[in-house]
């Protein structure tokens, strides 16, 4: 077969890529042809974005179901990755929901950020799935670009352009360094192909003379931290964490919202294809813990783990702005998830796609109360929520589950996804460094309880302070009915999680080398 | 997926979740329609299950329906499981039919109040927790039942919460009904761990394998014993028994047809309806069944002696339902199942009756409920007279009224039962005299009832009986459709003696019907059955006289001069023979001042100043400094950026695991190397197990180390590594072959 043909034929594994880059075309083109005064054009444009949403998921959904590699081993298609592009898929969907009926994009340029965060989701969509450094590097880089353009989309805002700004230099150093790491392994190891590179790095780590093994330990352990760095600052963990409050605070809110679940599902997503299958020895999570460079990688995404849910929830304590706090919590929440990567099992990368599918639809949620509320006041601080429960008690009650959720009490999904993380750190309990696991998961315990705080604050704030006046809160009709369906949800898999063990448990296999 | 029984619990539910969200927007028309149709069809849907599936529901074990796996936890898998059975299907016809007559008479009773869609709600509420708790197939699925209705009833003792011996006979019940929660519990965990599953079935299995179930548990008993002890310490609370009764009269504080429903039909009856699902773990354990047995029958005993003196109308009732109550418990306590569970359904018609009679007597009172105050009703309010007649024939036992039948059936069960062995054979037949004390204390004190409510003349104020009338059509309902239950429900249930007198053979239809369930009817001598039966009639009749003696057309001269010559006594019995007190003084007082200490020192000074004092002071620190690197400008994030990547770089370079082990053997001598580049830093710790046996045999800083073997053998090195560090500890180990 050549090398045409071959792609021509991997091209029908492609096909959700391919209709989300017609549809960004298309978007593109609606947002010249419908006119920019017409009564219609968000309506026209929302469905188009809809649209090309839903074409990619019924192509996802035929789509064969093996485990392959298209493009020459660029590409990765197996139930792993399509697991991801579900969620991606679905937070898309609803940020288009959302984005529609918000205040923050005029009718003229709703248009452009729809192709905008379409070409977001086709980023992420390389991301979950490439299987060549390149490859990889590019996929960042398209979930980071457009990204940028649209944290500066208010015009002539001047938090706007600021959050753009930070968001851009901060981004281009942490991709520049991510290269530089990638060069590195390129240098020592001669080839961008996560399969090769997995095989040629396990024979040199073979036993050899204890000296000159060093230099390239050492070599190898920079190399790898720095492409850390990279997804690191795509899951926004400490210490890379820092652009990501005042961007959240700068950028309309709907897409914060976006931000905050769908390129931080995408880094776990890439963080645990290239880590814990391809170049972990023996090509399986369990082989991460003996990997790379004689390092234990597991205590260093655990000490990652730990710092992140620590300082991103101390940080929290003292903010007044809901956007900075949400921020803020979502740090901590990438630290909770990067304990089921410091698990360095099966059961360790099942907890995280289960807890990123929860916390898609509970910070989601958030985001979409503070929408409502910044509506009706025109800010969003935690003042603002003062006694919305006497103000419009759906809008109170559902994102107090939101909040609860995000904190992991029991009967919401929440609680799930935090408790299947905890399973897989305390299984190892008996194991090598049990007693170290179980300090992660005694810091992660106080965590929640430092987080509960200051959710606590916003659900007080809601229910037991008085109105400040006579503010009539009354958000729009589909928000509520997603505000309603969130909380509905996360109630019904609170108690009902059968479904999202079973999936995730079918959508853990995943391209190994070999 | 879709399952029909899931339908039953649902309906009520669903009706409960909307009436609480939106009932406060519609008028009472419609919330009392969505109220009464959410039970009345899941009545129907029961009764088709029922009776459309019968020979199915009956000997084939019953109707068993899987909704979803709830969840499944390694070896732990809880099912959303449902089973409709001959026991929990004649349950869930006894709680939807009765349920839906009282929901209906509540139209009338509640007319008035303001808050009618909260009312229906939580009896929505309450017939959905009911339904799930009688057709749960697993032990969580009943227990989230069990703790449904037990919520529901809290809600509704305290429905009028304003006033505060409501609300605090709500909180009475719910804490008694905690204790006995306790003792559920840990039933059903020693269960769990017995038979590593909390599915009802495969338990009832293992207690008919009897093996896993036999084994001593701690003081020589078995599992099966302190399982069945403590599920009866939740039954207990749940079916106020001794020493639990003490919230039911209290629950009185509800409104009427909650009593009806919930505290004299329906819930109440859930501890017996436990112990006969359980039977057959009861059954390998006789002794568990003779404390429940004489539990049972004390508690009938003492509750009707304490009904003797009482002067609030639904309180003697209340009384009543606590003595009935130990009359099921001694009949499933004597192994006679059907027998309890035939008490209980004949029970659930005549007393929800009589409830709902008093219900209507205070209605026309004006809301008075003491008995002194009342007499001659009879006349002004015939309808509910002439059910009152049945109901209360039917309490005493007098022949051809259904309670004539049940009770009998739990009398001859107490003296014909063979379920004790040899060293409890005097369980039964103390059961069957106490029992019969019992009965003719019921007979005594619900004629005292009868004829100073409904005899002689008025002694109400004139306003009070002016007003007096004859309740509304929706309440004179239910009384009639109740009394013609009490009337005929005993003909499902007629024993096999009298049988024989209209020429059919074998056991009755209800005993028929219950055999899959709860096993085998107890064969019972006819020659005791007849001379039983003489004996309650004779002490049915007895009784009566002597309510008349007492109290016929009003208080008469003997029961003057009865309280006049023992006022102690009588002062004693009317004051509940001041258990109340007797628990405040030992258990409620000591428990607040332990809890006011705890509070004080835990509380206050652990908690909030140590604490809380410390954490909050830790974290406002820390969120400050936080906030301050995070100032705004774009350098100092990048400085933190680089400042972090060298400490992931230093916290990387942290000891590398060693690899490999080298050995070298000269005769019998061997050194043993580890080859490890971190183990010139000195940070690790090795320790070194040379033959094998798990014992170190030499342990320093340096990675090798030497040993002299005893002979020629293949040895196994190990080479245990700590970091103290991190706490860490690896062990790499390799075999070595010493040779001659």
């Amino acid at each position: 077969m050549t090398i045409t043909q071959f792609n021509i034929a991997s091209a029908s594994w492609f096909r959700p890529e391919l209709a989300l880059t017609a549809g960004i075309l298309l978007l593109f083109l609606l947002d010249v042809l419908v006119r920019k005064q017409s009564r219609y054009r968000v309506a026209v444009l929302t469905v188009a974005a809809l649209a090309c949403v839903g074409v990619a998921a019924a192509l996802l959904a035929f789509q064969p179901v093996e485990s392959r590699a298209m493009f020459n081993g660029m590409i990765a298609s197996d139930p792993f990755a399509t697991f991801w592009k579900w969620l991606f898929l679905g937070a898309a969907a609803l940020t288009v929901l959302i984005a529609a009926r918000s205040d923050e994009f005029p009718s003229p340029r709703i248009g452009v950020f729809y192709a905008l965060l379409l070409s977001v989701v086709l980023g992420m969509f390389l991301m979950a799935t490439s299987l060549d450094l390149l490859m990889l590097y590019l996929a960042i880089e398209m979930v980071s670009l457009p990204s940028y353009a649209i944290a500066g989309y208010k015009p002539g805002d001047r938090r706007a352009a600021e959050a753009s700004l930070k968001y851009v230099i901060y981004g281009g150093v942490a991709s520049g360094i991510m290269l530089f790491g990638l060069s590195y392994i390129y240098g020592l190891v001669g080839s961008t192909n996560l399969t090769a590179l997995g095989v040629r790095l396990e024979s040199l780590a073979a036993p050899a003379s204890a000296g000159g093994q060093l230099g390239l330990r050492v070599a190898l352990m920079v190399a790898v931290i720095f492409v850390l760095c990279g997804i690191g600052y795509k899951i926004a963990a400490v210490p890379w964490h820092m652009w990501c409050p005042d961007v959240y605070e700068g950028a309309p809110t709907p897409f914060v919202a976006f931000l905050s679940v769908g390129p931080k599902a995408a880094g776990f997503a890439l963080a645990v294809r290239v880590f814990y299958s391809f170049l972990a020895s023996g090509g399986g999570p369990e082989g991460f813990a003996r990997g790379l460079a004689d390092v234990p990688w597991p205590a260093v995404v655990g000490v990652l783990s730990a710092v992140t849910m620590t300082l991103g929830n101390l940080s929290a304590l003292h903010q007044n702005n809901l956007k900075r706090l949400l921020a803020y919590s979502s740090i901590s929440h990438a630290g909770y998830a990067l304990m089921g990567l410091a698990a360095a099992s099966q059961l360790g990368v099942q907890s995280v796609m289960i807890y990123m599918l929860v916390y898609l639809v509970m910070n989601l949620g958030a985001f979409l109360a503070v929408i409502a509320i910044a509506q009706a006041t025109g800010s969003e601080t935690i003042a603002d929520c003062n006694g919305l429960s006497r103000r419009h008690p759906l809008l109170a009650v559902t994102f107090a589950v939101f909040l609860f959720s995000l904190t992991g009490l029991p009967p919401l999904a929440g609680f799930v996804g935090k408790w299947y993380l905890f399973v897989a750190v305390l299984s190892h309990y008996a194991g090598d460094g049990g007693a170290w696991y179980v300090t992660l998961a005694v810091i992660a315990a106080l965590n929640t309880a430092i987080s509960l705080y200051y959710y606590v604050r916003i659900i007080r704030a809601m229910f037991i302070e008085a109105p400040a006046g006579e503010l009539v809160v009354r958000p729009r009709v589909s928000y509520q009915i997603m505000l309603g369906t969130f909380s509905a949800a996360l109630l019904l898999f609170g108690v009902w999680w059968n479904p999202l063990i079973e999936w995730t448990q079918a959508s853990l296999t995943f391209l190994t080398r070999g | 997926m879709f399952s029909r029984l899931l339908l039953i619990p649902l309906l009520p539910l669903l009706g409960a979740a909307y009436l609480m969200l939106a009932g406060q927007r519609h008028t009472r028309s419609v919330v009392q329609t969505i109220a009464i149709l959410a039970v009345f069809a899941s009545c129907v849907i029961s009764l088709d299950a029922f009776f459309v599936g019968l020979p199915a529901v009956v000997h084939e074990g019953g109707i068993s329906e899987l909704v979803y796996t709830w969840f499944a936890a390694g070896s732990v898998e809880v099912d959303l499981a449902l089973r409709m059975d001959s026991l929990s299907g004649l349950m869930c016809l006894v709680v939807t039919s009765i349920g839906t007559l009282i929901h209906f008479y509540s139209i009338g009773y509640m007319a008035h109040d303001e808050d009618y869609a909260r009312f229906f709600a939580y009896m929505n509420l309450f017939c959905g927790a009911m339904l799930l708790l009688v057709l749960g197939d697993t032990l969580p699925v009943l227990f989230i039942g069990w703790e449904g209705v037990g919520l529901s009833s809290y809600l509704l003792i305290g429905f009028w919460y304003k006033e505060h011996a409501n609300a605090s006979a709500g909180r009475k019940a719910f804490i008694t009904n905690r204790i006995g929660d306790f003792g559920f519990l840990i039933g059903m965990f020693l269960l769990f761990r017995a038979t590593g599953s909390l599915d009802i079935p495969v338990i009832l299995g293992a207690a008919q394998d009897g093996s896993a179930l036999s084994a001593p548990l701690w003081l020589g008993q078995s599992v099966a014993f302190w399982a069945g002890v403590f599920l009866f310490l939740g039954a207990a609370g749940k079916s106020a028994q001794i020493p639990l009764y003490v919230w039911l009269p209290d629950a009185m504080a509800g409104p009427t047809p909650v009593s009806a429903l919930i505290h004299a039909a329906t819930m109440v009856t859930a501890g017996v309806y436990l112990v006969a699902r359980m039977s057959a773990v009861y059954l390998l354990a006789p002794a568990a069944l003779a404390i429940v047995a004489l539990v049972g029958a004390l508690t009938a005993l003492f509750a009707a002696l304490i009904g003797f003196a009482q002067n609030d109308f639904k309180r003697v009732l209340a009384y009543s339902t606590v003595s009935q109550l130990g009359f099921m418990f001694a009949g499933v306590g004597t192994a006679n199942f059907a027998g309890g569970i035939f008490h209980l359904f004949t029970h659930a018609f005549f007393k929800a009756g009589l409830f709902l009679c008093a219900g209507s007597v205070m209605h026309a009172m004006s809301g008075l409920g003491d008995i002194t105050k009342m007499g001659g009703l009879g006349k002004r309010l015939p309808w509910t007279t002439r059910v009152f007649q049945i109901c209360w024939l039917s309490i005493c036992g007098v022949p051809i009224f259904s309670g004539f039948f049940s009770k009998d059936a739990l009398l001859g069960g107490a003296f014909g039962t063979e379920a004790y062995g040899h060293g409890l054979a005097w369980v039964g037949p103390l059961v069957g005299v106490i029992l019969l004390v019992a009965a003719l204390g019921t007979a005594f004190y619900m004629s005292r009832l009868y004829f100073l409510v409904f005899s002689g003349p008025c002694r109400a104020d004139e306003q009070t009986q002016h007003h007096i009338h004859e309740s509304p059509v929706s309440m004179v309902f239910p009384l009639v459709v109740l009394a013609a239950g009490a009337l005929f429900a005993g003909f499902a249930g007629v024993p096999p003696a009298l049988r024989e007198l209209f020429g059919k053979h074998g056991e009755s239809t209800l005993a028929v019907w219950l055999e899959p369930a709860v096993g085998a009817p107890l064969a019972v001598a006819h020659r005791t059955e007849w001379i039983v039966m003489g004996i309650s009639t004779a002490l049915a009749l007895v009784g009566i006289g002597f309510g008349y003696f007492f109290y016929g057309g009003g208080y008469r001269a003997p029961a003057h001069a009865f309280a006049r010559k023992l006022p102690r006594l009588v002062a004693l019995v009317r004051d509940k023979f001041r258990v109340d007190e007797i628990y405040d003084a030992i258990l409620v007082r000591p428990l607040q001042a332990l809890c006011r200490i705890t509070f004080l020192v835990v509380d206050r000074v652990l908690v909030d100043k140590i604490l809380v004092g410390i954490w909050a002071f830790v974290a406002d620190v820390g969120g400050r400094a936080c906030r301050f690197i995070q100032a705004g400008d774009v350098q100092r994030y990048l400085a933190v950026f680089a400042i972090g990547l060298a400490a992931l770089v230093w916290v990387a370079a942290r000891p590398a695991a060693p690899k490999e082990i080298q050995v070298v053997v000269t005769g019998r001598h061997a050194k043993v190397t580890l080859v490890d580049d971190e183990a010139r830093s000195g940070n690790l710790q090795y320790r070194f197990d040379f033959d094998g046996d798990g014992v170190p045999d030499r342990e320093g800083k340096t990675a090798s180390a030497s040993w002299i073997y005893g002979g020629p053998a293949r040895y196994t090195v190990a080479i245990t590594i700590e970091d103290a560090r991190w706490h860490t500890r690896r062990v790499v180990e390799r075999d070595v072959e010493v040779r001659p």
